[in-house]
C-alpha cells in the first residue's frame, strides 16, 4: 500500500513535469512592430558554412526590415517532416525540396502558387529539371534553386600508375580500366550496392525506364528486358571494388571511404571532391573528374539530374519576405556564387557560361546533356521512401535471380504510384 | 465534486473523526493526487486513440492532413485490408514473430534465474551486474550495435568468422536474406528482453521457502522434478504476468525491426505495427494505416485483458 502510494504521488509528478513542458513553446513574429523573421530549411550539403555566412551577411546589409533564421535539415526522414510542417500552423517560410520530392508537395494544397513571380525570375530560362518537378497541373510551386549530376571522380595518380592515360569513354573501356585498377589492396571503384540514381542511369542508357505511365496508371519497369541489362551491367562493374552490397552511398559516407587513399574510383556529384580533400588533404591536386561513359564513344552515360526547388507553404505568415528571399537566392549573383563554391549547375541555362574552366563542373556539363528525371508523379516520394530499387539491387548483387526480384519490386512500386486515386 | 467538496471545507463540528472515514463518504484528496495522471493518461493515450479511430472511418491522405476536410468513407479502410493477402500474411508473420520470441524469452530467463539462485555470491553479482547493463542500454543504441555487428564491410561478425576460416562470410550481406535478418532480430530482441524476465523471476524464486526444497531432496527428487513440481506450481501467477508483459512487449515492438530492416528484405520481418507505420509514412494513406492500428489495439486488448485477469487474481491471493 504504501508502495501503491508513493508511485501515484511519482507518477502525478512526472505528468505534471510533462504537461509543464508542453505549455511553453516559441513566440514567433509580432506582426506589427520591427523586422520580419523568416524560417528557412535548407537541406544538408546545399550550402557551404562558408557560402552562407557570406549570403546572410550580404542579405542582413540590405534587407533590414527581413531577419533569416537558416536551419540546416538531414536528408534521412525529411518526406515525414515536411509533411508535418506543411500541416501545421507554424510552418517554416521557405523549404527546401528535393525535386523527386517536390511534386508530392504541390499535390497535396499546402503549398503557395508562384506562377505570378516567374516572370520576375526570368523562368522561362530555368533548366527542365528543375522547372518541371516543380510545375504541377501548370501552377508553378517550386522555384529552381540548384541542380547537379554524378560523375565519376577519380584518383590521377593511380591512373597514372596503372598507366592508364586517358578517361575511359565507353563502358569497354571503363570495366577494362577499373578491372585494372582493382589491384594490390585498391578498389577500381567503390560503388555501394544500393546506389539506384547510378542504376537509373544504365537502365536509361539501355532504353529501359524505372516506371512508365500505360494511359492513367503507373506500371513499375525494372522488369523489362533492357531494365535487367542496366542491372547487369551495374553489377559488373560493382565487383569491381570491395563497395557493400546492402547499403548505399550514405552508409557509410562514401566521401569518407574515397578519402582513406585505397579507392581509384567513385560516382558522386563533383561537390563530393571537396569534402574527399577536406577529410584527406593529402588528396588536393590528385583529384580528376570525367562523365559517366555510355554505350558508345559519341554519348556519355545517361544521368539522373539531381537538385532542389525552394517552396513557400500556405502556412507561411510571411510569404512576401519569402519571396524576398527566394529571390535573392535565386536569382543571378547568388547562383553564380553557388554553382562555383559548391560545384552545382545554376538555375538558369544563361548562367551556365559564367562558372565554366572548373574540370568537375564540365564534366558534369557534359554528362548533363543526357540528364533524365525520376517519373514525375506526386507519389514518386512514396516510391523513395520504401525503396523497393535498392532492395532489389541488394537481391541480384547477392545472387538472387534478377527477373524475380526486378518483378517483387515492380509490384510495390506499382501499388506505390498507384496509391490514393 | 464541487459540492462534496463546499462540504468538506465548512468547518462542521466533527463528532467522532476517525468513524467517519471508515463510513466511506467520499474523500477529495485521493482524487486530486490521481487527477494529473488520469489528465495526463486522456490527453496522451485515450485522444490520440479516438482520434485514429475516427481517422481510420474516414478518407485520410496527405491533402486531408494539411487542408482538412476528411470525409467518412465507414468500413472502406477495413474492407481494403481486410481483402488484401498481405495484410493476412503480416498478421501471420506478426503471432510466429511474438510465439517464437516469447518461447525464447521465456526458456532463457528460467535458466537464468535458476542459474542465478545456484551461483554463489560473487558470480550471482557479476551475472546480476550483467543482466542489467543490458538491460540498461536504451532499445535504439542496442539496436544501432546490432546494426554494426553485422554489417557486411565492416562488422566484427564477419571479420570473426573469417579469421575462424570461414573465408565465404567475406563480405557476407546478413540483411540482404529474409531468414537470417529476421533470426537476427529475434536473436536481439531476446537478448533485450531476457534480463527483465530472469530478474524478476530470480525475485520470485528467493521467496520459496528452502525447506520444501531439502525434504524434496530428502525425498530424493532431482532438479528437473523440483521445479516441475515445487517452483513452477508455486509462481505460476509470476509466470503467467512474465508471458503477459512479454507478449505484449514483443508483439508491439517497432523500434529494433524499423531500424533493422524497415521491415524487409521483401516482406520478411514485416509485422503489424511496422506494416501500419509504412502504410501511413511511406504511402501516405493515415486512413489504412490508422485502421491498421485499431486491428492491432484490438488484438492487444485480447492480450491484456488475460494479462488483468491474472493481476486480479493474484490480487485476490494476497
Amino acid at each position: 500500500m504504501k508502495f501503491r502510494s508513493l508511485a501515484v504521488a511519482a507518477v502525478a509528478a512526472l505528468s505534471l513535469t510533462a504537461l509543464a513542458a508542453c505549455g511553453s513553446s516559441g513566440d514567433k513574429n509580432d506582426a506589427s512592430s520591427g523586422p520580419k523573421t523568416i524560417d528557412v530549411w535548407l537541406m544538408k550539403g546545399s550550402v557551404s558554412d562558408d557560402f552562407l555566412k557570406r549570403f546572410t551577411d550580404d542579405f542582413a546589409a540590405k534587407h533590414t526590415d527581413v531577419k533569416l533564421n537558416v536551419q540546416i535539415q538531414e536528408w534521412n526522414g525529411i518526406g515525414p517532416k515536411i509533411i508535418g510542417a506543411l500541416a501545421s500552423k507554424d510552418a517554416p517560410d521557405v523549404i527546401e525540396v528535393g525535386n523527386t520530392q517536390v511534386a508530392q508537395y504541390s499535390a497535396s494544397g499546402g503549398v503557395r502558387d508562384l506562377t505570378d513571380k516567374k516572370a520576375d525570375l526570368q523562368g522561362d530560362d530555368w533548366i527542365e529539371g528543375l522547372a518541371g518537378p516543380g510545375n504541377y497541373e501548370g501552377k508553378q510551386f517550386g522555384i529552381p534553386y540548384y541542380a547537379a549530376n554524378r560523375v565519376v571522380v577519380y584518383r590521377k595518380d593511380l591512373f597514372a600508375a596503372a598507366g592508364i592515360t586517358t578517361p575511359p569513354k565507353t563502358r569497354e573501356e571503363w570495366l577494362a580500366a577499373t578491372a585494372k585498377l582493382n589491384t594490390g589492396g585498391n578498389q577500381g571503384i567503390y560503388l555501394p550496392g544500393q546506389n539506384f540514381y547510378v542504376l537509373s542511369g544504365f537502365i536509361w542508357d539501355e532504353g529501359g525506364d524505372l516506371a512508365v505511365k500505360d494511359g492513367e496508371n503507373w506500371k513499375g519497369a525494372l522488369s523489362s528486358p533492357e531494365a535487367l541489362k542496366g542491372m547487369d551491367f551495374y553489377k559488373q562493374i560493382q565487383a569491381l571494388g570491395k563497395g557493400p552490397k546492402d547499403s548505399d552511398e550514405a552508409k557509410p559516407t562514401q566521401t569518407d571511404v574515397f578519402a582513406q587513399g585505397k579507392v581509384a574510383q567513385m560516382i558522386a556529384v563533383p561537390g563530393a571532391a571537396e569534402l574527399i580533400v577536406q577529410a584527406n588533404p593529402a588528396l588536393k591536386d590528385k583529384l580528376g573528374f570525367f562523365p559517366i561513359p555510355g554505350k558508345t564513344a559519341d554519348k556519355p552515360g545517361a544521368v539522373f539530374t539531381g537538385g532542389s526547388d525552394l517552396i513557400v507553404p500556405e502556412a507561411s505568415d510571411a510569404p512576401d519576405a519569402a519571396y524576398t528571399f527566394i529571390k535573392e537566392l535565386a536569382g543571378e549573383k547568388w547562383q553564380v556564387d553557388l554553382a562555383k563554391s559548391m560545384k552545382y549547375v545554376p538555375n538558369r541555362k544563361a548562367l551556365a557560361s559564367q562558372v565554366t574552366g572548373d574540370e568537375g563542373t564540365s564534366a558534369m556539363a557534359a554528362g548533363a546533356a543526357n540528364g533524365k528525371a525520376t517519373p514525375n508523379s506526386p507519389n514518386w516520394a512514396a516510391v523513395e521512401a520504401k525503396n523497393p530499387i535498392k532492395e532489389y539491387q541488394t537481391k541480384v548483387l547477392t545472387g538472387g535471380d534478377p527477373a524475380a526480384a526486378a518483378q517483387a519490386a515492380d509490384a510495390i512500386i506499382t501499388e506505390a504510384l498507384n496509391s490514393g486515386k | 465534486m464541487a459540492l462534496a467538496q463546499l462540504e468538506r471545507t465548512a468547518p462542521a463540528p466533527e463528532p467522532d473523526p476517525p468513524a467517519r472515514a471508515r463510513r466511506g463518504r467520499p474523500r477529495v484528496l485521493p482524487y486530486l493526487l490521481i487527477a494529473p495522471t488520469v489528465l495526463g493518461m486522456a490527453y496522451l493515450l485515450i485522444y490520440p486513440l479516438i482520434r485514429n479511430l475516427v481517422v481510420s472511418f474516414q478518407k485520410f491522405g496527405i491533402a486531408q492532413l494539411i487542408r482538412g476536410g476528411a470525409d467518412f468513407v465507414g468500413f472502406d479502410n477495413y474492407r481494403a485490408i481486410f481483402t488484401d493477402d498481405k495484410f493476412w500474411s503480416v498478421v501471420g508473420r506478426t503471432f510466429a514473430f511474438t510465439a517464437i520470441n516469447v518461447v525464447l524469452i521465456m526458456v532463457l530467463s528460467t535458466l537464468v534465474a535458476l542459474l542465478i539462485d545456484a551461483l554463489g555470491k560473487w558470480m550471482r553479482f557479476l551475472l546480476m551486474g550483467g543482466l542489467v547493463l543490458a538491460w540498461a542500454i536504451p532499445v535504439l543504441a542496442a539496436t544501432t550495435v546490432f546494426q554494426w555487428l553485422f554489417q557486411s564491410q565492416l562488422g566484427v561478425v564477419n571479420w570473426v568468422l573469417v579469421k575462424l576460416g570461414f573465408t565465404q562470410y567475406d563480405g557476407y550481406a546478413w540483411f540482404a536474406d529474409g531468414t537470417s535478418t529476421f533470426a537476427i532480430i529475434v536473436i536481439m530482441i531476446v537478448w533485450q528482453s531476457v534480463p527483465f524476465a530472469a530478474l524478476t523471476l530470480y525475485a520470485a524464486i528467493t521467496t520459496v521457502p528452502k525447506e520444501i526444497y531439502e525434504s524434496a531432496s530428502m525425498d530424493g527428487a532431482g532438479p528437473v522434478r523440483m521445479f516441475g513440481l515445487i517452483t513452477f506450481p508455486i509462481l505460476r501467477p509470476m509466470f503467467g504476468l512474465i508471458l503477459c508483459l512479454e507478449v505484449i512487449w514483443v508483439f508491439k515492438s517497432f523500434v529494433q525491426i524499423w531500424v533493422i530492416s524497415q521491415g524487409g528484405p521483401g516482406d520478411a520481418t514485416l509485422t503489424l505495427p511496422v506494416y501500419a507505420y509504412q502504410i501511413a509514412q511511406s504511402l501516405n494513406r493515415y486512413d489504412l494505416g490508422a485502421a491498421i492500428s485499431m486491428v492491432t489495439v484490438l488484438l492487444l486488448t485480447v492480450v491484456l485483458l488475460a494479462y488483468f485477469r491474472q493481476l486480479f487474481k493474484e490480487e485476490g491471493e494476497l
